[in-house]
């Protein structure tokens, strides 16, 4: 752990840098630039809301909004597990010519999709204004349930890192799982009302973290309601635990990936 | 500073890749361990170097001299024996590492630097130098995939060249270049080699290069060192070596 910590003083500006450069390098060669940064979720935005809310007539209230707020997160969550299961290998020019403690490459990644996440929310926010939800002080819960989705994303990335390495197979069952789940976390419905039976209702929203990321993240942004914390706690320590295992087992095997890839 | 300090200890060293390949569920799912075939690419090498030497490495293709740079500067853990810098901060010394090639020469100077542990401030004061060293000129300003491969060598060369660590670990990049930037980087290398904190340890297979450059040379043939001693002797023994077995 007092390693994990020096190493990040140590390569701060690295993580720092590497990630300005990251999000440089998508958009450097496009006409539009740094305006894609919000273009592209702009626009997945607008398909997702006119698919659900047009086709689908959905009748939850400040409909693009609630949408809006589900894929933020569900982005950010789906693209860091699906890039830290290749991110090693993806990487091989670095790492086979320069010592750096690997968790660096994935806090690279945090960097870049927390940066998205954070635009992505900024247009939520813009929303909410449009579309005069009320807003309370309730809101300031955004701050620590954004800490936590945080957190317990990269706890899930270590070990799924950790993994990618050796097991040539697991980007694919990690894509399958991340759809089951991405239709299990109730993105375009509100699982709360959609789903009568207690028993289920509390396996959907409360242990899959996902799913209960955004129902309060929901709740505190758009029914001024304040979050209802327990389960957003324990996976808070969940996430915490995972990163732990994680550092540990990168730190104790990253001397070996290089060599598994040759 | 006491005489004679050492810079790098190697002790029985010994780098297996096991061949595990990366196994798909195929092949058993999730075990780890177990089977794979071990291929040994360091058997046992041992050796001292002291502060301020300039070691030649040569040896055949296959005979372990980049396993034994990469164990070297921390990339391989080795399976077996030991090795110990002494607190000296090191960098290997090879192309490009860590470039984006969509962002420009300038922007990489400052990736790869930070990369190798500088902060912002100590590039700014090293970063013309290194500009001017590498001869790009405007074309600093481009993005590396614009570039030659000369061009993107000499780049990769500046920066580790200037960014001064206390050990140095060159892979055969001495060859990169013209033949006016070869001169100027082999006497960048001489000069740098002058300083007589800078440990330097240089994998080449060009006999000129080791004898010029080098105090000491070991021989490594098939993960073992087959000799260790004066770069002339050696080195002559190791050009009738090879060409005894071509």
């Amino acid at each position: 752990m007092k390693r994990f910590i020096n190493d990040l003083k140590k390569y701060k500006n690295y993580i720092a840098y590497a990630t300005w450069a990251e999000l440089k390098t998508e958009v450097i060669n496009s006409y539009l630039g740094w305006a894609w940064m919000i273009l592209e979720p702009l626009a997945f935005m607008l398909i997702y809301v006119f698919i659900a809310g047009v086709i689908f007539k959905s009748t939850v209230q400040y409909f693009p909004v609630f949408v809006f707020i589900g894929l933020s997160i569900w982005n950010f969550f789906n693209k860091m597990v699906v890039a830290s299961v290749k991110i090693v290998a993806n990487n091989r020019d670095t790492v086979t010519k320069v010592y750096l403690p690997k968790f660096v490459l994935l806090l690279v990644k945090m960097g870049v999709n927390i940066f998205k996440m954070i635009v992505s929310f900024a247009l939520v926010f813009l929303f909410m204004i449009f579309y005069k939800v009320p807003i309370t002080w309730n809101v300031l819960w955004f701050i620590p349930i954004l800490i936590v989705t945080i957190v317990f994303t990269f706890g899930v990335c270590t070990i799924m890192m950790h993994f990618g390495v050796f097991a040539e197979d697991l980007s694919n069952l990690v894509n399958i799982a991340l759809r089951m789940v991405f239709y299990l976390t109730g993105i375009f419905f509100d699982i709360s009302t959609k789903v009568h039976n207690v028993l289920y209702r509390t396996i959907l929203l409360d242990l899959n973290p996902l799913a209960n990321f955004i129902f309060n993240m929901r709740n505190v942004l758009i029914y001024s309601s304040s979050p209802v914390g327990m389960w957003t706690l324990i996976w808070f320590f969940v996430g915490i635990l995972l990163s732990m295992i994680g550092i540990n087992t990168i730190y104790k095997y990253e001397n070996t990936y290089v060599k598994v890839m040759r | 500073m006491k005489k004679k300090e050492i810079a790098i200890t190697v002790n029985d060293l010994h780098v297996y890749y096991r061949d595990m390949k990366r196994f798909s569920l195929k092949k058993g799912g999730l075990k780890e361990k177990g089977s794979g075939k071990l291929f040994k690419a360091i058997k046992g090498v041992t050796f001292e170097v002291p502060k301020g030497q300039i070691l030649g490495i040569c040896g055949k293709n296959g005979s372990g001299k980049s396993t034994l740079l990469r164990a070297i500067s921390g990339i391989f853990s080795p399976d077996h024996g030991s090795i110990n810098l002494h607190g000296n901060s090191i960098s290997l010394l090879s192309i490009g590492v860590g470039f984006q090639k969509q962002l420009t020469g300038y922007e990489n100077i400052y990736l790869s630097g930070m990369l190798l542990g500088y902060t912002r401030e100590e590039i700014d004061k090293k970063v013309n130098e290194i500009i001017e060293f590498s001869e790009l000129g405007d074309f600093v300003y481009k993005p590396v995939r614009s570039y030659s491969s000369g061009m993107y060598s000499k780049l990769a060369f500046s920066i580790t060249a200037i960014l001064e660590t206390d050990i140095i670990l060159i892979d055969e990049v001495l060859s990169v270049g013209d033949i006016h930037f070869k001169e100027k980087s082999y006497n960048k290398m001489k000069e740098l080699i002058s300083d007589e904190s800078r440990t330097v340890v240089i994998v080449s297979h060009s006999t000129k290069t080791i004898v010029e450059l080098c105090d000491k040379v070991i021989w490594l043939h098939d993960g073992l060192i087959k000799a260790e001693g004066d770069p002339a002797t050696i080195m002559q023994e190791y050009e009738e070596f090879m060409r005894a077995e071509a």
